[in-house]
């Protein structure tokens, strides 16, 4: 499809039509931070915007999601999409979102997630700015961004936006599009391509030695007891990692006691009881019972056992984990090269 | 998603997308089952004999597990204890240790209660068949191997010589006392129990579950079934590699935190595999070199 350019005096226009014809949610500000929340108007898009708390993941697997409701004998599922325009995603979280696409999708299709997912349409943004912890210039790049319907990049004096599918192309009607010249289509090419230039933390190791290394490392206690040692098994690092998706699932009652909700909450399996079972008489088994075995699980997750299925890594740079973790000892490209520095 | 989603998407207007309707089913929403007959078997175990509300045939292979549930307390995988042969009904038994088990456990004969499933992977029955058969089988580790019990004992002429080691802690720990009466009787299948303690009811052997393995000879060329609490499977497997029975004719029934049923929630995992997908059942060759199996 031929690209489209947008002056900067039109993209206001645009967004604004884009916000009257339905939900759009797009990264705004909260206090020094940013957060992906429904836009009112235009002008609170932070389009400059280097990563957000969270990751857009949130729309479609929410921190809380009712699966099932009941009220006294009724059981009824509960997916309720909603059509949304999720605007100005960086490509990073484009490619987590591929990711936990395929993974709800395999095996058993998670109706809950993907109808969701499918009922958005992703509007991808080449990130303007990285945040000081970010490292997806140098990560996972065999694995091109997918799944997104529309490609929007800023180019001197407007916006260049490529649409890639039906999706992406009906959006074109709410604004004032013109095609785009070939300079201004070079131009958004190049700027896409300095973008990963942008973060200053680098992995130096590629993916597929990581992996392997990873396997060769695993029964070496010391080393994850030392890199988990400070652990607080708090599960921030899972909270704001766009490719966990792990949860739990709980019951609520509500006031009336009657009827109520089957719920399921983000999990963590950094967190002390994630793999605990009781085994009855006050007795348990915890399965991944040290610090060290939990923080090894996430990085084999991450570095490892999902990589055949992904064609890279589960870890997509964008730094959260390094960024939210109390300790500060979940940044990944500090780990790794630990661990690639070890002696196999 | 209303009420609950911290991003305030929730609070906009839903627009439902007819394109993403009936798709396909919701994983979490459960069928019905009436309890037919409700037994307390040991003073934390009940065993439960149900049938789909609707009627309908469960169809399952023995090993594969249900999860069981009440609306406003929750899931629990619970294997299936009777076989597919036996139809129009099935069995599960559940220990009372947290909130779901012990809601579930109040129930009797006339209640109902939530199921889904059969999820996950049973028995290869193809591999078993025409073979010795051996099942260990530990405490509660009776219940999942029970539904093959009764499968092969449905089915006798197809395997050859059928051993059953049981053991328990203690001889009132012991479950589904009228087979196990039935069982000692039986031609079709070689009983051999134990208890780890013994009371005055008791005078049969005593003492852990390889112990039995003195008594019995078993031909390398066995298929075996071990099901039980984890540190059971180690010392089994160890007395199995004494016997010179290869490890892909092992078969394991693990026990993990199962919440989701359906390989997402990330609770079963054992490095790279979902227990609830992948197994319970694994033959012990997939299991032995994944550095998280017991």
């Amino acid at each position: 499809m031929q690209e489209q350019f947008l002056a900067d005096k039109a993209f206001e226009p645009f967004l604004a039509k884009l916000i009257a014809a339905g939900p759009v949610v797009g990264p705004v500000g909260k206090r020094s931070q940013f957060v992906f929340a429904p836009l009112r108007s235009p002008a609170e898009a932070r389009l400059d915007y280097d990563v957000t708390i969270l990751p857009p993941k949130k729309l479609f697997f929410p921190p809380a999601q009712d699966l099932v409701r009941f009220d006294g004998d009724k059981v009824e599922g509960c997916i309720e999409p909603v059509a949304m325009v999720v605007f100005g995603v960086h490509p990073y979280d484009v490619k987590a979102l591929d990711m936990t696409d395929l993974l709800f999708k395999e095996r058993n299709e998670d109706r809950n997630y993907l109808a969701h997912r499918e009922a958005a349409t992703l509007v991808a943004m080449t990130p303007q700015k990285a945040s000081s912890r970010a490292f997806w210039g140098s990560i996972g790049t065999g694995v091109e961004p997918k799944g997104h319907d529309a490609l929007l990049t800023k180019v001197p004096g407007g916006w260049i936006y490529e649409a890639r599918t039906p999706k992406g192309t009906a959006l074109l009607k709410h604004g004032d599009f013109a095609s785009a010249t070939k300079e201004q289509s070079s131009a958004a090419r190049k700027a896409g391509l300095d973008a990963g230039r942008k973060c200053s933390a680098n992995l130096k190791h590629p993916a597929a030695a990581v992996a392997h290394r990873m396997k060769t490392v695993f029964k070496d206690e010391k080393l994850w007891n030392g890199l988990a040692e400070d652990c607080f098994s708090c599960g921030s690092c899972n909270t704001v990692c766009p490719t966990c998706y792990c949860f739990d699932v709980q019951d609520r009652w509500n006031l009336d006691q009657k009827s109520g909700t089957r719920t399921r909450y983000w999990d963590a399996c950094l967190a002390e009881d994630f793999s605990k079972v009781t085994l009855g008489a006050n007795a348990s088994e915890n399965f991944r019972e040290t610090k060290g075995e939990r923080f090894r699980h996430r990085f084999m997750r991450k570095a490892s056992y999902l990589n055949e299925k992904l064609g890279g890594p589960a870890c997509v740079g964008c730094g959260r984990c390094s960024a939210a973790c109390t300790a500060d000892i979940a940044d990944p490209v500090r780990v790794i090269d630990t661990i690639m520095g070890r002696p196999s | 998603m209303k009420g609950y989603c911290a991003c305030g998407v929730a609070d906009m207007a839903v627009k439902p997308d007819p394109g993403s309707k009936d798709k396909g089913p919701n994983l979490f929403l459960p069928r019905k089952a009436d309890v037919l007959r409700a037994e307390q078997t040991t003073p934390y175990e009940k065993h439960f004999t149900l049938r789909l509300a609707d009627q309908s045939q469960l169809e399952f292979q023995p090993g594969q597990i249900l999860e069981v549930g009440l609306m406003g307390f929750g899931e629990i995988p619970i294997g299936l204890a009777s076989s597919p042969t036996r139809k129009n009904t099935f069995d599960i038994v559940v220990r009372s240790v947290g909130r779901v088990s012990t809601a579930v456990n109040k129930l009797e004969a006339g209640d109902s209660l939530l199921v889904r499933g059969p999820l996950g992977n049973g028995f290869d029955l193809d591999k078993l068949r025409g073979r010795d058969i051996l099942i260990v089988a530990g405490g509660i580790g009776l219940c999942p191997t029970r539904s093959l019990i009764q499968y092969i004992l449905d089915r006798r002429k197809e395997f050859k010589r059928f051993i059953l080691m049981y053991g328990t802690r203690e001889p009132k720990m012991q479950l589904f006392l009228d087979d196990l009466a039935e069982w000692r009787k039986s031609k079709d299948i070689e009983l051999h129990e134990t208890v780890d303690r013994a009371d005055p009811t008791w005078a049969g052997n005593v003492g852990v579950v390889t112990k039995l393995f003195n008594k019995v000879p078993i031909d390398p060329e066995t298929r075996v079934v071990v099901c039980g609490p984890p540190i059971m499977f180690r010392y089994v497997i160890s007395v199995l590699d004494s016997l010179w029975i290869p490890r892909e004719n092992i078969y394991v029934d693990l026990e993990r935190r199962m919440k989701c049923g359906v390989g997402k929630c990330g609770h079963c995992q054992i490095n790279d595999k979902y227990v609830c997908v992948d197994g319970p059942v694994f033959s012990f060759a997939e299991v032995e070199n994944l550095e998280e199996a017991p």
